[in-house]
C-alpha cells in the first residue's frame, strides 16, 4: 500500500471519523511503561482481548508477498490498539523445506547462547541467521534478537528413555523446555516451511518492522490485537505457534479451565499462557498425535448441540457424541474464530468459527479461483480483491484449503461430510 | 455395676414441645393420630403433649385449624462453652444404655461449608453472556468410561472405528443418590424412581436390591453391588443404566450399611433375601477386596456379568487420601468414580464417625480432578460426587471443581416431604419415607413425591442453565473442573490453594 498518512500521537493513522471529537481522539493512551521482549511479564497467568484476523492462500500455488496480507490486516484498524500484531508464512523456503525453521526473541546474548546450547544436544543446526528487522520510527525500542535456525533432529536425540521419540516430539519438547527453563528466550515459531513474525506494536508497524514485502510465501495468516489487560509482550503477540501450527485467534475462550487440563494432560506446557496457546496443542494433539481429520478436530471444538446431533443420520450420530464425550475437554466454549496454518503434510488453512458465531469470520475467493481469503471484516477481502466472491462460514463448520488444491471445503458442508485427498 | 436392677436412666428435659392452642383446637385429634412418635396424647377432652416431640412437624401439617406450634426448649441446662448440650446429652445416652450412639442423616455438627466461601464468575464486555430463554444451553451430560482417544476413518463421509463403550445419557448433571429400599419405603423409592425416569436422569438402588416392581425403571436406575451384596442376582443386574460398586458412604466412611431389623419386613426380606426382623449389617469391606487388584477383579467380573452392556463404576468415601484411592479405582478399571462427601445422608450411622470421620466433598472432588488431570487420567472416566449438596448452587461449585455428575440424595427426600428431623433409623418416619410401617408407608403418594421432585431438579437445572449462560458457557461439559471459574472468599486461603481456586480479587492474569 503506498499510501503514506500522517500519524497522530497514537503513531496509527491519522484519519478519524467526523464524529469523533478532538477531546476525544487527541487524549493519549497511557502506553504501558514497562515493554517485555522475550521474558513473560512477572505475575502474568493469562492474556484476553479481541482482535483482527486474516489471512490468505494460494490454491494454484502461486507465491503471495507479503504486502498483501499487509494490507488486509492493516485496515482492520478499529480492532486493534497496538498492543501485538503477527504474521505467519507458510511456503516460505522452498530451498529448506525439510528443515525446521526455529525462530526465538532473546532478550540478551546470554539467553541466546544458553538456549543454542539446548538445542544444539537435540538439533544439528545447519544455518542460521538474524531475522531481517529494521526500526521503525513510532515502534519504541527496545526490541528483542529476533535469530532464526534452520535445523535438523538428530537421530540421538529420538531415543529417549525407553520409549523411541518421533521428530516433532524432541522439537515440541525442546521448545517448551527452553520456554520455561530458559530466562529471556522465547521460541515464536518451530516449523517446517514456515516463519511467524510478530511484536508489539500495530499491524502496520510490524509489517514495517520486518519489512513483509521481501517475502513471498503460499500461505499467510495474521493477526491485531485489542489486549483488554495484558502487558506489551512481544512473545505474547499471535500467531502462536507450535511445530508448523500457527494460530490466529480472535476470541475469548471461556473454558479456557477446561481446555488447559486437556494439554497439561497431553504432556504439553503452557508458556504464554493465552487461550489461543492452549487451541494450537489442542489441534496439534487432536490431529497429528490422535491423527483426527481436521473436520473431526473442528467438531471437537465447536460441536453442535445434542439436539442438533439427534437429528443427524445414526453413524454420524454416533461420532458426533463420541467427538464430545471423548474430547469434551477440547469443546472451546464462548466467542471465537480462529485462522490455524500448518505445512505438514503440505501447507493448508483451516477457518473456523465457535458454534454459535459469535465472533465473525467471512471467506472469499478470487475471480480466477487462484486465491482464497479469510477474515474478521469483508473490507479486507475487498481491499485486495474487489471482485472476490465471498461468502459466511457456518457456526463450527471449518473451511480447509490446501495449497495447489483448492479449497477443500466451504465451511458449510455437512460436519462430517469427507473431503478428497 | 451394670445389669443392676435399679433404675439408672437419667431423666432429661425435652427438646422440643408441641403447644396447643385450645381456644381454637376443635379437638379432632388427628395430630395424636398422625404423631408416629406417640408425643401426643388426647386426655381429658384435650390434646395434651406428653415428651418425645423430635419437630417432625407432621401435627402441623394434618391440623385443620393451624392450632400447633413446635417450640424449641430453650437450653435447661447450665451454660458452659466447652461441655455444650449436646456433649452432656451424649454422655447421659451412653451412660444409660452403654451402646454405640446411632443418628441419621447427614452430619448436624456445624462444620464449615467450603461451598458458602465460593463465588461464581460472570462474563462481561469482553466475553458475551448467553440468554438460554432465547438460545441453547446445554445440560446434557453423559456417564461412563472415556476412551481417551478416537479413531475416525476418512472417506466420502467421516466414520467412527471402533463401537464405544456403553454410556448413560442424562438430561441434566444430576443423579438421585443410592437410597436402599429397607432405608426408606417402597413408596419413596418409587418416587425417586419414577422422577428420575420423568427426568431422563439416573437414580440409585441402594444396597437392598430391587423390588420386582421397580425393574420397570431399570434402565434409570444405578445398581448398587455392596459388601453385603443383597439382592444381587443376575438379574439384578441385567438391564440397568449402569452398576456401581459401593465401597463406601460418606456418612460413615470404613463402614457398611445398617439396616435395624425393626425395619426388616416380609417385603425388604424378599429383596434384600434375608430373613425377617434380622439387622442386616453390611460387612465394613467387601470380603472378596482386599486391595486394588482385588477390586480390578471385581469390576471385569461385573462387566463380564453384564456383557460390557453397561458402565461399571465404584463409589468411595471422600477420605484423606482420596486422591491416590481414586487413581487407582481409574486404573482399575472403573467406568465412573463417585466420591461421597462426609455430610452425606445415611439412614442410620454411628455418630462417632458420621460426624467426625472423612472430608468435604468440595475439597475431594477437586484433588481428584486434579490429581487425575496431572496422570493423564481425567479422560478415561466419569466422576460424579455428592453429600452436602443442598442447592443449584452447590450443584454448580461442585461441577466447577470437577465433578460431571452431582449427586443428590436428602435433597430429594426433603423435597417429598422429610424435615430433616435425623430418626430415620428408629422407623417411625411420620411422613412415609423412613420407615416400613405400613400405615406411615401409605402417607406418601408416589406420583405426588415422584412430581415434587421433578419440579425440585427441573428448577435446579434451569438455574444451572442460567448461571453457565451468565459465564458465556453454552454447555454444561465446560463448566466442569473449570475452577478458573470460581473464587474462594473465605478464612482459609489453604484450602483454596488446595483446591486450586484463586482467591476472590484475583483476576485472570
Amino acid at each position: 500500500m503506498g499510501v503514506e498518512r500522517e500519524m497522530d500521537l497514537y503513531g496509527r493513522g491519522n484519519h478519524l471519523h467526523p464524529c469523533m471529537t478532538y477531546a476525544n481522539a487527541l487524549q493519549p493512551l497511557p502506553q504501558p511503561s514497562q515493554v517485555y521482549l522475550a521474558q513473560r511479564p512477572p505475575g502474568l497467568k493469562y492474556m484476553m482481548g479481541g482482535c483482527g484476523i486474516a489471512g490468505c492462500i494460494s490454491l494454484d500455488g502461486r507465491l503471495i508477498a507479503g504486502d498483501r496480507i499487509r494490507a488486509m490486516l492493516t485496515i482492520m484498524e478499529e480492532r486493534e490498539n497496538g498492543l501485538g500484531a503477527g504474521y505467519a508464512c507458510y511456503g516460505l523456503f522452498p530451498s529448506r523445506k525439510d528443515q525446521y525453521c526455529l525462530q526465538f526473541f532473546f532478550d540478551d546474548e546470554k539467553a541466546k547462547e544458553r538456549a543454542e546450547d539446548m538445542m544444539r544436544s537435540y538439533l544439528d543446526i545447519v544455518h542460521d541467521e538474524k531475522v531481517y528487522h529494521h526500526p521503525v520510527a513510532d515502534l519504541r525500542p527496545p526490541y528483542p534478537i529476533i535469530w532464526r535456525y534452520f535445523a535438523n533432529v538428530l537421530p540421538k536425540s529420538m531415543k529417549g528413555e525407553g520409549l523411541k521419540k518421533g521428530e516433532e516430539d524432541v522439537v515440541i519438547d525442546l521448545v517448551m523446555q527452553i520456554n520455561s527453563e530458559v530466562d529471556g528466550a522465547m521460541c515464536i515459531s518451530s516449523g517446517k516451511d514456515m516463519a511467524v513474525f510478530k511484536g508489539n506494536g500495530f499491524s502496520h508497524q510490524m509489517a514495517d518492522f520486518y519489512d513483509l514485502p521481501r517475502y513471498k510465501g503460499t500461505m499467510w495468516i495474521s493477526h491485531s490485537r485489542f489486549p483488554t489487560n495484558s502487558p506489551a509482550w512481544w512473545a505474547g503477540a499471535h500467531p502462536l505457534s507450535i511445530l508448523d501450527w500457527g494460530v490466529c485467534h480472535n476470541g475469548e475462550i471461556t473454558s479456557y479451565g477446561v481446555n488447559r487440563k486437556l494439554v497439561e494432560m497431553s504432556g504439553y506446557k503452557c508458556t504464554v499462557l493465552t487461550d489461543t496457546e492452549v487451541v494450537a496443542y489442542i489441534w496439534d494433539l487432536l490431529v497429528r498425535k490422535h491423527g483426527l481429520p481436521i473436520q473431526a478436530a473442528a467438531f471437537a471444538m465447536a460441536p453442535w448441540t445434542y439436539d442438533e446431533i439427534s437429528r443427524l443420520d445414526p453413524e454420524s450420530r454416533k461420532l458426533a457424541t463420541w467427538l464430545r464425550f471423548t474430547y469434551r475437554e477440547a469443546f472451546l466454549n464462548g466467542p471465537f474464530s480462529i485462522l490455524v496454518g500448518r505445512s505438514q503434510p503440505e501447507v493448508t488453512l483451516i477457518a473456523l468459527a465457535d458454534r454459535k458465531k459469535l465472533r465473525p469470520m467471512i471467506v472469499g475467493r478470487s475471480p480466477d479461483g487462484g486465491i482464497a481469503y479469510c477474515a474478521s471484516e469483508e473490507c479486507a477481502i475487498r481491499l485486495v480483491e474487489p471482485d472476490a466472491e465471498t461468502w459466511a462460514t457456518n457456526a463450527g463448520s471449518p473451511m480447509i484449503a490446501k495449497v495447489g488444491k483448492g479449497i477443500l471445503r466451504t465451511g458449510t458442508e455437512h460436519p462430517f461430510q469427507g473431503v478428497s485427498p | 455395676m451394670s445389669g443392676t436392677a435399679k433404675k439408672m436412666d437419667t431423666k432429661l428435659p425435652e427438646r422440643f414441645k408441641p403447644v396447643i392452642d385450645y381456644q381454637s383446637c376443635r379437638t379432632c385429634k388427628r395430630c395424636v393420630n398422625e404423631c408416629s412418635f406417640q408425643a401426643l396424647d388426647f386426655r381429658d377432652n384435650r390434646v395434651v403433649p406428653i415428651g418425645g416431640c423430635v419437630a417432625c412437624g407432621r401435627c402441623l401439617a394434618v391440623c385443620p385449624v393451624s392450632c400447633i406450634e413446635i417450640r424449641t426448649v430453650p437450653s435447661q441446662f447450665p451454660p458452659h462453652g466447652n461441655w455444650t448440650e449436646r456433649m452432656r446429652r451424649a454422655i447421659y445416652a451412653q451412660a444409660n444404655s452403654g451402646g454405640v450412639l446411632l443418628s441419621s442423616c447427614g452430619t448436624d455438627v456445624e462444620h464449615p461449608v467450603i461451598f458458602d466461601d465460593l463465588l461464581l464468575d460472570a462474563a462481561q464486555v469482553t466475553n458475551p453472556s448467553i440468554d438460554p430463554l432465547r438460545e441453547p444451553v446445554e445440560t446434557v451430560t453423559l456417564l461412563g468410561g472415556r476412551p481417551g482417544r478416537l479413531k475416525v476413518s476418512e472417506g466420502e463421509m467421516l466414520r467412527m472405528k471402533g463401537c464405544g463403550n456403553p454410556l448413560v445419557v442424562m438430561d441434566m448433571p444430576l443423579m438421585i443418590g443410592h437410597v436402599s429400599l429397607g432405608s426408606v419405603s417402597y413408596n419413596t423409592q418409587k418416587a425417586f424412581f419414577m422422577a428420575a425416569k420423568e427426568l431422563n436422569i439416573v437414580a440409585g438402588s441402594g444396597e437392598g436390591g430391587l423390588h420386582h416392581d421397580f425393574y420397570q425403571y431399570a434402565d434409570h436406575i444405578c445398581a448398587e453391588v455392596a459388601s453385603g451384596r443383597f439382592g444381587v442376582d443376575p438379574e439384578y443386574l441385567k438391564g440397568m443404566a449402569a452398576v456401581e460398586i459401593k465401597i463406601g458412604q460418606g456418612a460413615k466412611p470404613g463402614h457398611g450399611g445398617h439396616l435395624p431389623g425393626e425395619k426388616v419386613t416380609p417385603l425388604i426380606s424378599e429383596t434384600r433375601m434375608i430373613p425377617v426382623g434380622t439387622d442386616a449389617l453390611s460387612p465394613y469391606p467387601h470380603h472378596d477386596i482386599y486391595s486394588i487388584e482385588d477390586l480390578a477383579q471385581l469390576i471385569s467380573v461385573l462387566k463380564e456379568s453384564v456383557e460390557y452392556s453397561m458402565p461399571v463404576g465404584v463409589k468411595i468415601a471422600a477420605v484423606h487420601n482420596i486422591a491416590a484411592i481414586a487413581s487407582g479405582v481409574v486404573r482399575a478399571g472403573a467406568d465412573f468414580i463417585t466420591i461421597d462427601g462426609f455430610k452425606g445422608g445415611t439412614g442410620s450411622s454411628m455418630r462417632v464417625i458420621r460426624d467426625h470421620a472423612g472430608m468435604p466433598v468440595e475439597v475431594a472432588v477437586a484433588v481428584v480432578d486434579k490429581r487425575l488431570t496431572e496422570e493423564g487420567l481425567r479422560n478415561r472416566v466419569t466422576v460424579c460426587a455428592g453429600g452436602g449438596i443442598r442447592c443449584s448452587a452447590d450443584m454448580i461449585k461442585v461441577l466447577a471443581l470437577g465433578a460431571d455428575v452431582a449427586m443428590v440424595s436428602t435433597a430429594a427426600m426433603v423435597a417429598v416431604g422429610c424435615r430433616v428431623c435425623q430418626q430415620c433409623h428408629r422407623g417411625l418416619c411420620s411422613w412415609g419415607i423412613a420407615t416400613q410401617r405400613e400405615d406411615l408407608v401409605q402417607r406418601l403418594d408416589p406420583e405426588v413425591g415422584a412430581a415434587r421432585i421433578v419440579h425440585l431438579f427441573n428448577a435446579w437445572n434451569e438455574e444451572l442453565k442460567e448461571v453457565l449462560g451468565a459465564m458465556g458457557i453454552d454447555s454444561v461439559e465446560s463448566l466442569v473442573g473449570n475452577r478458573d471459574r470460581l473464587r474462594y472468599q473465605g478464612p482459609n486461603p489453604k484450602i483454596a490453594e488446595i483446591m486450586g481456586v484463586k482467591h476472590v480479587g484475583e483476576g485472570w492474569g
